[in-house]
């Protein structure tokens, strides 16, 4: 080659090198790497610096108009309060409808009455529930009429049917009349009684009246007005998610007829005023004229810069760690974080030997290196490292032992990298003098097939090695890993590669029981137990605080907590903490329940 | 001809049938969640997904499910409802099938005219800077993603988050009305979707056109002292694009069933995001309309390559 052209070829490989280097900008990947050494500080160890106080933010007497564009990586579930289930379709569904009870963003552990006028009466028995509902509550067009009792008890009907396919009827089967399959049509749930137009009476078949009361809080609790749904609701599945009606201060745009012309599936959805909304009757300041959600902003980097780098724009979810570190570290007033509200963990069988030794299980969690783990996910600014299970702002969580948690010297703050004399320990007493697990045999895990569980995955697997146990990884499509495996207790799967529990309402009994509650074990069905534990203390002691309501049923389960803890059924591995962005000139106030940006409280500056 | 064309056209009916068929069995044999447990929320009984199963009609038999869905299909033009948003498919389908069509229509039209103009000038200067030039730039635009090469541009030339705030931002092409507006939104999309059909055509023409060259007609058409210029287009060029037609009929036809990756960097709504969206969620009944229409165009486009070739090459007869 002559050297002329070998000068040209260097010199263009150079100049596409700079290129590369220019276009791929920061380090994208320095979060995952960075560990930012160990905190053992009482608060959450996981506080961005900087950041905006969200009950600060909503203390504020915001500008009254404007609009909001929401840039939302996907779209909602469902708008039809009886059928929605996840967090995109709650960001929508508590600004335009009006549950019983909801919250306020100040406080994400105590629900205020909203479409109810007060708190629920309970039995002595625990088997029945009075509400009263609000007067001067309308609906808005084409509707256009006061909300009665009548429109709650018809929600409840609806959502049992299988036209309309509510996804959490487990919370509500106590209800007399409940149906234990969906009903074909919707039927009359005897259970709900309403002897007048501002009464609703709910019976239950058990003492179950305070989980049910804390579960009012959820959409099913929105009205729904019979004489103009019925029609929508008779077909199967129901339409009526895209002829819905509001009651809350926003309306997802209709036009005459009641079409939903401002909910385009996968594109947007428009929101604007609700013309019947009364402030009077509503402690939502709804500041905004208008919120333009766009559900298809998929690349989240670029979502990201855009609502960092323009107006008006807030961001639905996290964003990616990369920017999240920015945040912290560099752009600081652009963002709120608050906990999920749930808990992440390794689930380990306590069916199948050796784990079925709790000092093994112990002896895991010792060794277990929660920070790498947590680095999976995105790192020290997105989640904090638990010490039970009852996650941070949760009611319990402080009885619990807060941030420090019990304490047991096998999951505290003193080691979150793992500690391998600790954990020899706990192998020696189990039975194994080397202090690690001499055996052969490999045990399954299941994980999905995709970041940032498979990263997770792989770290438990190395987790699992240090104390000599080996590790059959088997990856799988994420919808495969619960339903087809981790939930089925045939497959025999030793530890499942990440699962998450977060709160559907603001009650430890939903965040404790369903998880490790050894009752809850089906004969048949998928298994939310995935540890099968079955702890006789524990299962009396839940069956015992069920029954309990104030102060003393945060202590009795905060005491489950650390029972359940103590067992060591599974790692937990984080308490998620979401972080929210938006523009320079929105004052973003996010709702600790659903822990999405609340629209009914944002303003413009 | 007519015969033949009738005869390729029930050859893609029949093409489609395979598909679906074939689609059918890929979702229900390899393992990708089951719709029902997927719909019934946490911690359903089996009731309940039993219930749910059958409101959706998964739990009839194979061949059941699928005579209903082609029973629907041929006769009603119906593809389904949507299992995870209740949106009739055909609905969500032909509501973005517009935006694929006048993405990859401008992007083919930049792709052909540049592609076709530097082959030209590659091969006409052939070994000089200019050929080595644009072939290393053809080369660099092969070797770099689509993803990669929409993300580089937005942050340089976008006029939200870009350096040099240019041309609008992703997400822009949705808000733009009239023709005029969505297709200035589109010119980054247009350019990035380009870049790689563009650098092959360039390349293909290249050594086709220079192999062409070489023939004897070519030696013919300059020994009677035609000017250079008629050699090279009405002789040269027109021989050694033939292949490039067919390329570019195949290429339109496969980037009709979605261009997924420029949609999804520049949040366009066309029909390869909705098929990455159905895949991801394991929507088999939008999965399954989206792949036909894929089928379908890539089958139309092939016959219409076919066609164009007995009009280049009167060689050709069918």
């Amino acid at each position: 080659m002559h050297r002329s052209h070998l000068r040209f070829l260097l010199v263009s490989m150079l100049a596409v090198l700079a290129l590369v280097v220019a276009a791929c900008g920061g380090d994208d990947n320095d979060s995952s790497s960075s560990s930012g050494g160990s905190t053992t500080a009482k608060k959450s160890d996981a506080a961005a610096p900087g950041g905006t106080d969200n009950t600060k933010a909503a203390e504020v007497e915001g500008k009254k108009g404007g609009s909001i564009t929401m840039l939302a990586g996907s779209d909602v579930d469902f708008l039809d309060p009886g059928r929605s289930y996840f967090t995109q379709g709650y960001m929508v569904i508590y600004p335009t409808q009006r549950t019983l009870y909801s919250f306020k963003p100040q406080d994400s552990a105590k629900p205020v009455p909203d479409l109810a006028e007060g708190e629920p009466e309970i039995s002595a028995d625990k088997k029945t529930i009075t509400v009263k509902i609000r007067k001067g509550v309308k609906f808005s067009p084409p509707v256009d009429r006061e909300v009665t009792s009548k429109d709650i008890k018809y929600s409840f009907d609806r959502f049992f049917s299988e036209n309309v396919g509510g996804q959490y009827p487990g919370y509500f089967s106590s209800i007399e009349g409940a149906p234990a399959t969906p009903t074909k049509g919707v039927k009359d749930i005897s259970g709900i009684t309403t002897p007048d137009d501002n009464t609703l009476v709910i019976k239950l078949k058990e003492a179950a009246a305070v989980p049910v009361a804390a579960a009012l809080v959820m959409p099913v609790t929105a009205p729904v007005p019979e004489e103009y749904a019925k029609k929508f609701d008779a077909k199967n599945p129901s339409t009526y998610n895209t002829h819905l009606v509001a009651t809350g201060p926003y309306m997802v745009k209709n036009d005459a007829s009641g079409n939903a012309v401002g909910y385009k599936a996968g594109k947007s959805i428009a929101l604007v005023r609700n013309p019947n909304w009364d402030a009077s009757t509503d402690y939502r300041p709804a500041y905004l004229d208008s919120v333009n959600i766009r559900t298809n902003a998929s690349d989240a980097n670029v979502a990201s810069k855009q609502v960092l780098d323009g107006q008006s724009m807030m961001f639905d979810a996290n964003p990616p760690a990369n920017i999240v570190k920015d945040l912290a570290t560099k752009i600081k007033d652009q963002y709120t974080q608050i906990p999920s509200g749930g808990y992440r963990y390794f689930p380990i069988n306590t069916t199948i030997k050796p784990f079925d030794n709790v000092d093994v299980r112990r002896a895991v969690l010792a060794a277990f290196d929660r920070n790498a783990a947590r680095l999976a996910r995105g790192g020290k600014f997105t989640a904090d490292l638990p010490t039970h299970f009852l996650p941070p702002d949760f009611p319990g969580f402080e009885q619990a032992g807060g941030y420090e948690g019990p304490g047991y010297d096998f999951l505290s703050t003193k080691n979150e990298k793992g500690d391998m004399t600790i954990a020899a320990n706990y192998m020696k007493k189990a039975g194994f003098p080397s202090g690690k697990y001499t055996g052969n045999e490999e045990f399954l895990m299941v994980s999905a097939n995709v970041d940032p569980n498979k990263a997770q995955s792989e770290v438990a697997k190395a987790q699992f090695e240090k104390l000599g146990f080996k590790i059959r990884l088997r990856l799988v499509p994420q919808d495969a890993v619960y339903n087809d495996w981790c939930q089925v207790p045939k497959k025999k799967v030793a530890v499942c590669g990440g699962a998450g529990w977060f709160k559907d309402f603001a009650d430890p009994q939903s965040m404790l029981e369903p998880v490790f509650a050894g009752y809850t074990i089906p004969k048949s069905g998928l298994n939310n137990n995935m540890a099968q534990l079955r702890d006789d203390k524990v299962d009396a002691a839940m069956k015992k605080a069920a029954l309990l309501d104030g102060d003393e049923r945060l202590q009795a389960w905060a005491d489950i907590d650390k029972m359940i803890t103590n067992d060591a059924p599974a790692i937990p591995f984080v308490w998620d903490k979401t972080t929210l962005i938006r523009s320079n000139n929105v004052n973003g106030v996010a709702n600790g329940y659903y822990t999405a940006w609340d629209f009914a409280w944002t303003s413009l500056k | 001809m007519a015969a033949y064309i009738l005869r390729r056209l029930l050859w893609t009916v029949l093409l489609l049938l395979v598909i679906t068929a074939v689609t059918f069995l890929i979702f229900y044999v390899l393992p990708s969640g089951d719709p029902a447990a997927r719909r019934a929320g946490r911690a359903p009984s089996p009731e309940t997904i039993a219930a749910i199963r059958h409101s959706l009609g998964l739990d009839k038999s194979l061949p059941a499910q699928y005579w209903e869905y082609i029973k629907k299909l041929v006769l009603h033009f119906d593809f389904g409802q949507s299992y995870v948003n209740d949106q009739p498919v055909k609905t969500l389908m032909f509501d973005r099938l517009p935006n694929t069509i006048f993405l990859v229509s401008g992007a083919a039209v930049i792709w052909f005219t540049a592609g076709v103009t530097i082959g030209i000038i590659s091969a006409v200067s052939r070994g000089s800077f200019w050929d080595r030039f644009l072939m290393g730039g053809a080369l660099v635009a092969i070797s770099a993603p689509v993803y990669w090469l929409g993300l580089v541009c937005l942050y340089l030339f976008s006029d939200d988050i870009g350096r040099w705030k240019i041309f609008p931002g992703a997400g822009s092409y949705q808000d733009a009305h009239g023709l005029l507006d969505k297709a200035w939104t589109l010119v980054m999309p247009w350019c990035v979707l380009a870049a790689a059909f563009a650098a092959i055509y360039a390349r293909l023409l290249r050594s086709n056109l220079l192999e062409t060259m070489n023939e004897d007609y070519i030696r013919t058409a300059r020994a009677k002292g035609l000017a250079e210029k008629r050699v090279i287009f009405r002789h040269g060029v027109r021989s050694a694009i033939t292949p490039v037609i067919t390329v570019l009929g195949l290429d339109i036809g496969i980037l009709m069933g979605g261009a997924i990756l420029t949609e999804t960097v520049f949040n366009i709504d066309g029909i390869g995001r909705l098929s990455y969206d159905a895949i991801q969620r394991g929507d088999l009944s939008t999965v399954q309309g989206t792949t036909l229409i894929l089928a379908f165009a890539v089958a139309m486009s092939s016959l219409i390559v076919d066609i164009m070739y007995a009009f280049l090459d009167p060689r050709v007869r069918y």
